[in-house]
């Protein structure tokens, strides 16, 4: 019992990953990011957004990828998930597809480096496209977070 | 009727009237004698009597008349005022704040008020609890009220005429009559109504007004009203009415008031209608309870007299005071930041662009916003009193069960807080000052053998002092001993024997509020829980204030508290450090300068600076916050800031002043956990975020 959902697609790296429509706010060109010391290595800093602070963590650090240097297609987008606001920063994001629910399938253990429990899990679209849907709340889970940086220290 | 739209007013104004009622009930039990206080607390019990009637909260009308029957006897001198009469009013007024309380809640305002009603009207009928009966003169005046009860006016009705002549207003006692071809008599009444309630207050008047403006009446209709104006006056603008025929204006004193009111009760079944003075309305029951129903019944009759005399005996002032909804003013202080912000942007532009009439209109907007900032702050700005007034009552109370001798004395009660830190800021005080008068206050006894008087003082002071505002609970009491503090320190584990000799007084102090400290060593129900002194200190810490306490063993103790004045707005001067700008606020800052290299010294590994004759620490912000572009360690020169928490100082080395700036405190976001250091951000006139800086934390 599927139903059609609206995912805005990004990119980080070569890999293509969708998060539900919903759940965004809006997407931003890069903006000018203050630098907020003593916090998460992935944590860019703040900025911001109309007069609102909000911090924003860079996707790739966040999975583990190399950081890459921020190209004018560097897009942050805003997400807005269990009363948090956060941005993040992703290589690009261009793109708006309608995906049928039935088509997400569990992904296996790990895709593109990242680990499973941050997915909802993975869709093929067109030929030889696969759509990676991140799981929201597990990315911007702050338990696990503490205990990464932890073993980091 | 719709009551809704009247019960948040019923609410405010309950609360306004329970609270002068606690405030002069202690009052008269400094001075029993003094009967000015009980004719205040007489009003109050009166008018609150009536707006419950008004509501329809019976049990809260019922308690309130029987409080004002017992006042009654007082203020006629009929009744001493004794310990147990002081008591069972205390109780009759927790009764009736529990059911505003209900009220306020949404619930019906019932209570079972039948015990402390019993005991009421023991008082009243002289009967003392104890025993020592003080006879049957109580008795018979008891009654007395009730003679003006008998007809047309009621009780309530008749007290508020008798009232109005007491306080040097006219009674006056009007008969209308109306043509008798006039087609349009409810129209003609409703004139004369309502050119009477321009200049006073219809009590009464028969018929009543539902009937009247239903035409359900002759040709003629009486009323009792209360004016400031001259009776001629008054006739002559009667008859500039269309069709009326004649008027008659009787002046009446509290006699001719008293009589008329009998010959009504008279005459009242003979005169149905008109003419008469009389009216239909059945005579009064003495009962309480009849008297409250007949009064819940008048709320029914939106013009019906009950329902105005609130305001009346309010007092004749018209207030100059509106209520306005606390998220409103949220909104506006929200707005107000947007416009700080795109003020200081302009301001950055302006300076750039260096166009003369544009610089000018942007510093008259400047100076237009800066007023405007400080009205929209002073809007928020509530009196400490609305926190305080409750302290007098529960010192009172405190001191009785612990069977203490306590003065509490406020002073600077007017000084102003933000609201949001007045809403916060009531818990923690009272935990402060129950355990000045539970653990600081000593029993009387122990006072007698140190040579102290036997009452012990607390005071609570509140006062302006900068940016902050400071309120002090202190006490005479017993003082707090270092050596008991270490040995209980010790015992629960929160420092080490070795630690403790090596602690300042003040570090001593401090102890108290670590979590899970309690110095008493017996629980009592009123404080040492041990679950004290951490939470207010968690909790004024939360509120960017701070306590600090000051004693001296056998004399007493001082707990100051220093809150800031405000939490959205805040002075601060900007620095930067090498690329990053950050805000430092105002209040912690003592001084700026500069030091050379050389003046550098190091000790035990720290590096410090000379300030004022003495060595206090040389902190490097860009070391804590891993500042890339910048260090201080290569300039000949560093430009500090001076900090301090407290009496304690310490420098902060940075690179350059930007300058001082109003700033909007606004939060990080939920997603990023505390940091140490820093309490929040705020957006800078070129748009980017800045940092707030939080020095009490650099300051150990």
């Amino acid at each position: 019992m599927g139903e059609e959902i609206k995912v805005i697609v990004f990119k980080l790296g070569s890999e293509e990953y969708g998060i539900e429509v919903d759940k965004v706010q809006t997407i931003e060109r890069m903006l000018p990011i203050t630098r907020v010391p003593k916090t998460y290595t992935f944590v860019r800093g703040v900025i911001n957004l109309r007069g609102v602070v909000i911090p924003v963590i860079d996707l790739r650090g966040r999975f583990g990828l190399p950081e890459g240097e921020y190209t004018d297609q560097t897009r942050i987008i805003i997400v807005a998930v269990n009363d948090m606001e956060v941005g993040f920063i992703v290589d690009s994001a261009n793109d708006v597809i309608d995906l049928h629910t039935d088509r997400i399938e569990t992904p296996p253990e790990v895709v593109g480096g990242i680990k499973a429990k941050y997915l909802d899990g993975v869709a093929k679209i067109g030929d030889d496209r696969l759509l990676i849907m991140l799981n929201l709340s597990e990315v911007l889970n702050k338990n696990e977070i503490i205990q990464l940086e932890s073993l980091e220290e | 009727m719709d009551m809704n739209q009247y019960l948040s007013m019923f609410i405010d104004e309950s609360n306004d009237h329970l609270q002068s009622l606690n405030e002069n009930m202690l009052l008269l039990e400094g001075s029993p004698n003094d009967l000015s206080i009980v004719q205040v607390i007489f009003r109050s019990a009166h008018t609150l009597k009536g707006m419950a009637a008004t509501m329809g909260f019976e049990d809260m009308a019922s308690l309130t008349h029987q409080m004002e029957n017992v006042l009654d006897l007082v203020r006629n001198e009929k009744l001493a005022m004794q310990d147990f009469i002081f008591d069972t009013l205390f109780k009759g007024l927790d009764a009736l704040e529990s059911m505003v309380q209900d009220i306020t809640e949404g619930g019906e305002g019932k209570a079972d008020v039948s015990e402390i009603v019993a005991s009421l009207q023991a008082i009243v009928r002289g009967e003392d609890p104890s025993g020592k009966g003080t006879g049957a003169a109580a008795q018979a005046s008891a009654s007395a009220p009730k003679v003006g009860a008998a007809i047309q006016l009621d009780e309530f009705q008749y007290s508020v005429l008798n009232q109005s002549i007491a306080d040097g207003h006219r009674v006056l006692y009007l008969d209308v009559h109306i043509r008798e071809n006039c087609q349009l008599k409810a129209v003609r009444a409703y004139m004369v109504f309502d050119l009477l309630e321009r200049s006073g207050e219809v009590v009464k008047s028969s018929p009543s007004v539902q009937d009247i403006e239903q035409e359900k009446f002759e040709h003629s209709f009486s009323l009792y009203y209360i004016t400031l104006k001259d009776p001629a006056e008054l006739e002559s603008q009667i008859l500039n009415v269309s069709e009326i025929d004649k008027v008659t204006v009787m002046e009446l004193d509290q006699e001719s008031l008293q009589q008329m009111s009998e010959l009504g009760s008279a005459s009242q079944e003979a005169a149905a209608v008109a003419e008469a003075p009389a009216k239909e309305e059945a005579a009064n029951a003495v009962t309480t309870q009849a008297e409250a129903k007949e009064q819940t019944g008048q709320k029914q009759t939106p013009q019906a007299p009950a329902a105005k005399t609130p305001s009346k005996t309010g007092g004749a002032a018209p207030s100059r005071t509106i209520r306005v909804d606390i998220e409103r003013l949220d909104v506006l202080m929200n707005l107000f930041s947007e416009l700080l912000i795109d003020r200081v942007r302009l301001e950055q532009l302006a300076s750039e662009v260096q166009n003369h009439a544009l610089t000018e209109t942007v510093e008259h907007m400047s100076r237009v916003s800066s007023d405007l900032q400080d009205i929209v702050m002073k809007l928020r700005m509530v009196p400490v009193d609305t926190v305080f007034n409750r302290f007098p009552r529960m010192i009172r109370d405190l001191a009785k069960s612990l069977d203490k001798k306590v003065d509490l004395i406020i002073t600077g009660a007017e000084t102003e807080l933000d609201r949001t830190v007045i809403d916060e800021i009531g818990d923690p005080l009272v935990h402060l000052l129950r355990n000045a008068v539970d653990h600081g206050i000593e029993p009387i006894a122990d006072r007698i053998s140190s040579g102290k008087p036997e009452t012990g003082t607390v005071h609570l002071r509140a006062f302006h002092s900068g940016n902050h505002v400071f309120i002090e609970i202190e006490e005479d009491g017993r003082g707090i001993y270092r050596e008991n503090i270490l040995k209980t320190a010790i015992k629960k584990g929160v420092v080490t024997q070795e630690q403790a000799s090596a602690m300042s007084d003040e570090e001593v102090n401090q102890l108290l509020f670590a979590p899970g400290f309690s110095t008493a060593e017996k629980i009592s129900d009123v404080s040492g829980r041990g679950v004290g002194l951490d939470v207010v200190n968690a909790k004024i810490t939360s509120l960017g204030g701070q306590v600090t306490i000051y004693s001296t063993p056998g004399k007493g103790t001082n707990f100051s508290v220093q809150l800031p004045l405000t939490l959205s707005i805040i002075a601060a001067m900007m620095v930067k450090m090498g690329s990053e700008k950050y805000a430092i606020p105002l209040s912690s800052i003592v001084e700026t300068g500069i030091v050379r290299k050389e003046q550098i010294r190091t000790v035990h590994g720290n590096k410090m600076v000379e300030f004022r004759g003495q060595h206090i620490p040389l902190i490097s912000l860009s070391k804590i916050f891993n500042i890339k572009d910048f260090n201080e360690h290569e300039e000949a020169e560093t430009e500090i800031i001076v900090i301090h928490k407290g009496e304690r100082l310490a420098a902060l080395a940075i690179d350059e002043f930007i300058g001082q700036n109003e700033i909007v405190l606004k939060s990080l976001g939920k997603y990023l956990p505390q940091i140490k250091g820093i309490s929040g951000a705020t957006i800078l006139g070129d748009g980017q975020v800045a940092l707030i800086l939080d020095p009490n934390v650099f300051i150990k």
